[in-house]
This record gives structure tokens, C-alpha cells and sequence, in this order.
């Protein structure tokens, strides 16, 4: 049969084989992501159930023991703060990329800095943020340099994934918004930034999880306090929960290990409680979608 | 009324008692009239020197080669390509008498004015009753409790009620091809246009639902003034009063659509129209 093909067609069995090296490759990278997912939850709840106590999330810590409630607060204040302030520029700069942008020097300026700070390591922009805005304007450890790094480290996941999800929305919405005279703040509202949502809830997530589980800067412009956060963006240290698993971690005593297992499990909960409901509102505002049906 | 009775009315009489009752009666008889009107793209022409009026209340069909610039020439009547890169025209298109390019003219206003249908049906991703009130929404024309009348008007007069009355707030997406096309009809006629303008408006759509919304297209006049583009020749005989044929960015002709088919003045006309060309 082989030799009947023409040159250049493969054969089936060719076919067949590349089909089971492709299925294999699939599998092997699924198992690369579901993996050390999967190890890392069993592995964090493991450990931290068998200690678990109520009371650590009501508690306040005391350096090395104590509870969490401190930096449980602590870190939902500045992942909500950094929804806010990263939220709403990087969405901002993604809708400007993506439907007012003409092209020129502005542009390629935005598109730049995006990547520069995209590929900055968190530590060095920690220290930039420590030296220019703790030291250098007299902030002291506190929430709004805090926030103001973090936000910078995560802009541009959210202005990329804000941008790809609106060039993915069809042109025949886009005219069909205009062929009725919609307003062109409107159609974007109504239409265009709705169509796109799945899009920029994901980059959203994606953001705030790193937010949520990055320790270095914050290092660096957080500080630590032992107190719950304080309404003060300025001169007031704020704790979070990767302090207390990396600190409590490297304590000689059995006690500190649970509090570093207890603060993992908090953030792991949370981030998957985040991920729960930003689907559930998800496919609430896409129950109309195409895709959907 | 018998022979006495409308004996006593003169024709003349008739004439000016119908004149007052028409509701047009103070505008132009030509709803749109393109006057030399030229469009290229980035320096390559793609019409060239259009003239036509349109007369208010009829349906003209638009037919031509593929790339003749039919498309072009109805994005261009709704100023659809007025943001297309490289959009350049001259002469002027003038709708109820002034042109739609003027200071005075308010582009939304236009678009509302002169509403379009497009070759795929394109509901937006919102409930069937959103869909059909998504303009009058964004115009201010109604709010609140108004939208629900309007949703149920316009979506009887497109004869889609009774399909869609229990599903106003589910997907438009799971209604048919031809349901679809009616529903972005309905969303058309609820910003209260004059002109419709309509580009292969049939060509997704399997021969049933073609039949049913070319039924209702007939039911728009003289409400309405329709501009079909079509390449189906049995469609432009069946729906349209005049025809307009396009060939390679010139109006090759225009006339009523009984001449145009049957004495073609234009020899690629005559071509065209025997199924020779295209
Ligand atoms: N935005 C644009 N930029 C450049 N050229 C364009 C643009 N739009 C249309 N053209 C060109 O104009 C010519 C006419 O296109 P148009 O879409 O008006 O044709 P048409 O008659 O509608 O064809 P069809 O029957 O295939 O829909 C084509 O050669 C096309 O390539
Ligand atoms: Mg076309």
C-alpha cells in the first residue's frame, strides 16, 4: 500500500504513530500541571489538619507562636487592595492597548514598560520600593508601599490578559454594537469588556494569587506587626501569611512548624475559595455567551 | 361606497387630502441620494462615481460579481467605514436632504437613522430580550418596564413572539440560524430606523427561513426603505422594486427591477443577469 502514496503523503501507520506520540506528550504535560498541584494540596492539608486549632484565625501571633489573625487580615487587605489599585489599571491599560491604541511612540512606550516590569524579579523591585518610597519618602513599613509593589509586580499579567481577551471578542459584535448607533462607551461596557470578561477574570486571579503568596517584597515594605492591620496606609507594619510560613519554618521548634503549616493551609483555602467564585461569577454574566450553548 | 359617493371626490381632492395624511409629506421623496460618490482604500478606488437616488417606502436590491463593491457601498451609506484605515471618498451621500458627512450631522443619530443587517446573524451574548432592547437601551429611547413593551412589540412584529415569549431571558444562541436573523431584525427596527440596509441578509439561512424573513421584509414598506444586497437573482426579483448592479466599483445599472432583468440596458448587465457571469 505504501508505495501506492504519493511522495510527501505519510502513511498511515506514520500517522498513527505521530497520533500516540501526541496523546503521550498531552498526557505527560497534564501530568507535569496536575502533578505537584495535587502533591502540594495533599501535602500542605496533610500536615496541617492533624495541628489544626480553630482558634488560630482569631488569635493574634506572638512572634513565633501564637495564631494568624493578624496576617489572615493582613493579607486579605492587601490582596484586596491590589485588586483595586492593580485591578483597575492594568484593566484600564488592557482596554487602552486594545481598543483605543493607534499605534506610535506612546504605545510602544506602555507596551515596554508592561515588559519591563513583567520581567523584573520581585526581590529587586521589593528593594527598589524599600529604598525609595520606606526610606526614601518616609513611609516606614506600611500598607501603601506594600500595595504600590505588589501592584506594579502584577499589572502586567492583568493588562495582557485584558488585552487578549479583547481582541478575542468578534468583530461582528463590535459592528453589530455600531451598526445601531451604540454610543462607543457603551458597546464597550455592554458588549465588548462583557464578552471578554473570562478573559479578565483570569488574568484578575492570576494576580491576586501571585499577590497572595509572594513574600519578598513585601519583606521589604510590609514589615511585620503582631497587630491586626490599622486603617493607616502610612508608617503602620502589616502582616501576612508567607512571613509566618517562611519565619515559622525556619524556628528549631515543633510549635513554630504548625504555625507554618497552619498559615500555608490558610492560603492555600483561599486562593481555591477565590477561584470558586470567580467561576461561579463567571458563568453567571456568561450564561448567554456563545460558547455557553 | 358607491358610485355616487366617490364620484363627488376629484381626483385632485384625493390626491391632497392623501398628500396631508402622509406622515413623509414634508421631506425629500428620496430618502438617500448618493451623488457622485467615489471610495477607496488606502489609494486603491473601490467605487467609482455612484449616483442613485433612493426613493422613500421601496426596496432596492443590490447584485454584482463578488468584489464589485456592494458591501462597501452600504457600510459607506451608515458610515460604517468611516474608521476603516485608508478610508477616502468623495462626492456626498445625502440622507433626507443633507448630507450625512455634515458638521451638523450627528454620526450615532445617522446610524440610528439608517440601521444595518448583516450577512451572519449576530446576536449579542445576552438574554433574547437584552438583544432586542440593546439599542433602544444605549439611545435612551426607553427604560425600565418600557423595555419589556418594546422587547414584546418588536419581536411580534418580526413573528418571533410566540417562538421566544417563554424564553425571553435565555440564550439567543440556541435559537435557529433564521430565528437569529429575525431577532437581530427586531434589535434593527427598535431604534425606530428609516432605512435599513441589508447585506446578504438571507445568504446564512436555509431556504425556509430565507422564505420566512423575506416575507417580513415586504411587511417593512413603505414604513421602511430596504437596500438588499443579494446574490441571489430570484431574491432581488421576488422582494425589490428597483435593482442595482455593480461591476467593478461602477453602477452598471439601475432601474426598476423589471427592466433590469428583463431589458437590460448594459451588456454586462444583460450577462449577469442570464446567469453568465459572477
Ligand atoms: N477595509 C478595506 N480595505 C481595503 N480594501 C477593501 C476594504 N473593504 C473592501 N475592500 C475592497 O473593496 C472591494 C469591494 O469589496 P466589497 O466587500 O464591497 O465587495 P462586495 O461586492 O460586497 O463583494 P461580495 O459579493 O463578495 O460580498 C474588494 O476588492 C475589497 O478587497
Ligand atoms: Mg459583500
Amino acid at each position: 500500500m505504501a508505495q501506492v502514496l504519493p511522495t510527501g503523503l505519510p502513511s498511515t501507520r506514520g500517522r498513527r504513530a505521530r497520533a500516540v506520540a501526541f496523546r503521550v506528550l498531552m498526557l505527560g504535560a497534564l501530568a507535569f500541571v496536575v502533578g505537584p498541584a495535587l502533591w502540594l494540596v495533599v501535602g500542605v492539608v496533610g500536615r496541617a489538619l492533624p495541628g489544626w486549632r480553630w482558634n488560630v484565625l482569631t488569635t493574634l501571633s506572638q512572634g513565633t507562636s501564637g495564631g494568624l489573625a493578624n496576617a489572615v487580615v493582613g493579607t486579605l487587605v492587601l490582596m484586596a487592595g491590589v485588586l483595586i489599585l492593580a485591578g483597575t489599571t492594568g484593566v484600564l491599560t488592557g482596554i487602552y492597548l486594545s481598543e483605543f491604541a493607534q499605534g506610535g511612540r506612546g504605545v510602544t512606550v506602555v507596551r515596554v514598560a508592561i515588559d519591563v516590569l513583567a520581567g523584573f524579579p520581585s526581590i529587586v523591585l521589593g528593594y527598589v520600593g524599600y529604598v525609595a518610597l520606606c526610606v526614601g519618602l518616609g513611609w516606614g513599613f506600611s500598607l501603601l508601599p506594600a500595595l504600590m509593589i505588589l501592584s506594579f509586580m502584577v499589572v502586567p499579567y492583568i493588562a495582557k490578559a485584558t488585552e487578549a481577551a479583547l481582541h478575542q471578542v468578534p468583530t461582528s459584535y463590535r459592528e453589530g454594537a455600531e451598526a445601531l448607533g451604540m454610543p462607543g462607551g457603551h458597546a464597550l461596557r455592554r458588549v465588548v469588556v462583557r464578552t471578554a470578561l473570562p478573559g479578565i477574570v483570569t488574568g484578575l486571579l492570576i494576580a491576586l494569587s501571585i499577590a497572595g503568596g509572594e513574600t519578598a517584597p513585601l519583606l521589604y515594605t510590609a514589615g511585620v506587626t503582631n497587630n491586626l492591620p490599622t486603617w493607616s496606609l502610612l508608617h503602620h507594619p502589616i502582616a501576612y501569611l508567607t512571613y509566618y510560613v517562611w519565619t515559622d519554618w525556619n524556628q528549631p521548634t515543633a510549635a513554630a512548624h504548625v504555625v507554618s503549616y497552619d498559615a500555608s493551609l490558610i492560603l492555600v483555602v483561599m486562593v481555591l475559595a477565590m477561584l470558586v467564585v470567580a467561576r461561579l461569577i463567571v458563568s453567571r454574566t456568561q450564561r448567554h455567551a456563545e460558547s455557553a450553548t | 361606497m358607491d358610485e355616487v359617493t366617490r364620484r363627488q371626490v376629484s381626483d385632485a381632492q384625493l390626491a391632497s387630502v392623501l398628500h396631508n395624511l402622509d406622515p413623509d409629506r414634508d421631506r425629500p421623496a428620496d430618502v438617500i441620494v448618493a451623488e457622485h460618490l467615489s471610495v477607496g482604500f488606502a489609494g486603491q478606488s473601490v467605487l467609482r462615481d455612484v449616483s442613485v437616488a433612493l426613493p422613500r417606502g421601496t426596496v432596492t436590491a443590490i447584485i454584482g460579481p463578488t468584489g464589485s463593491g456592494k458591501s462597501t457601498f452600504l457600510r459607506t451609506l451608515n458610515r460604517m467605514n468611516d474608521r476603516v484605515r485608508g478610508f477616502e471618498r468623495q462626492g456626498d451621500v445625502h440622507l433626507d436632504g443633507e448630507s450625512i458627512w455634515s458638521p451638523g450631522q450627528d454620526l450615532l443619530a445617522v446610524r440610528r437613522r439608517v440601521g444595518m443587517l448583516f450577512q451572519r446573524p449576530n446576536p449579542f451574548p445576552m438574554s433574547i430580550r437584552d438583544n432586542v432592547v440593546a439599542g433602544v437601551r444605549a439611545h435612551g429611547i426607553a427604560r425600565g418596564k418600557q423595555l419589556d413593551v418594546v422587547a414584546e412589540m418588536r419581536l411580534r412584529e418580526v413573528g418571533l413572539w410566540d417562538a421566544v415569549k417563554d424564553r425571553l431571558h435565555g440564550s439567543p444562541y440556541r435559537l435557529s440560524g433564521g430565528q437569529q436573523q429575525l431577532l437581530c431584525l427586531a434589535r434593527a427596527l427598535a431604534v425606530g430606523p428609516e432605512v435599513l440596509l441589508l447585506d446578504e441578509p438571507t445568504s446564512a439561512l436555509d431556504p425556509l427561513s430565507t422564505e420566512a424573513v423575506e416575507s417580513l421584509f415586504r411587511t417593512l414598506t413603505p414604513a421602511l426603505t430596504l437596500l438588499v444586497v443579494t446574490h441571489n437573482l430570484g431574491q432581488a426579483r421576488r422582494l425589490s422594486d428597483a435593482t442595482m448592479l455593480f461591476y467593478d466599483g461602477q453602477l452598471a445599472e439601475h432601474g426598476s427591477t423589471a427592466q433590469v432583468f428583463e431589458q437590460p440596458r448594459d451588456a454586462r448587465t444583460a450577462r449577469y443577469v442570464q446567469g453568465l457571469v459572477g
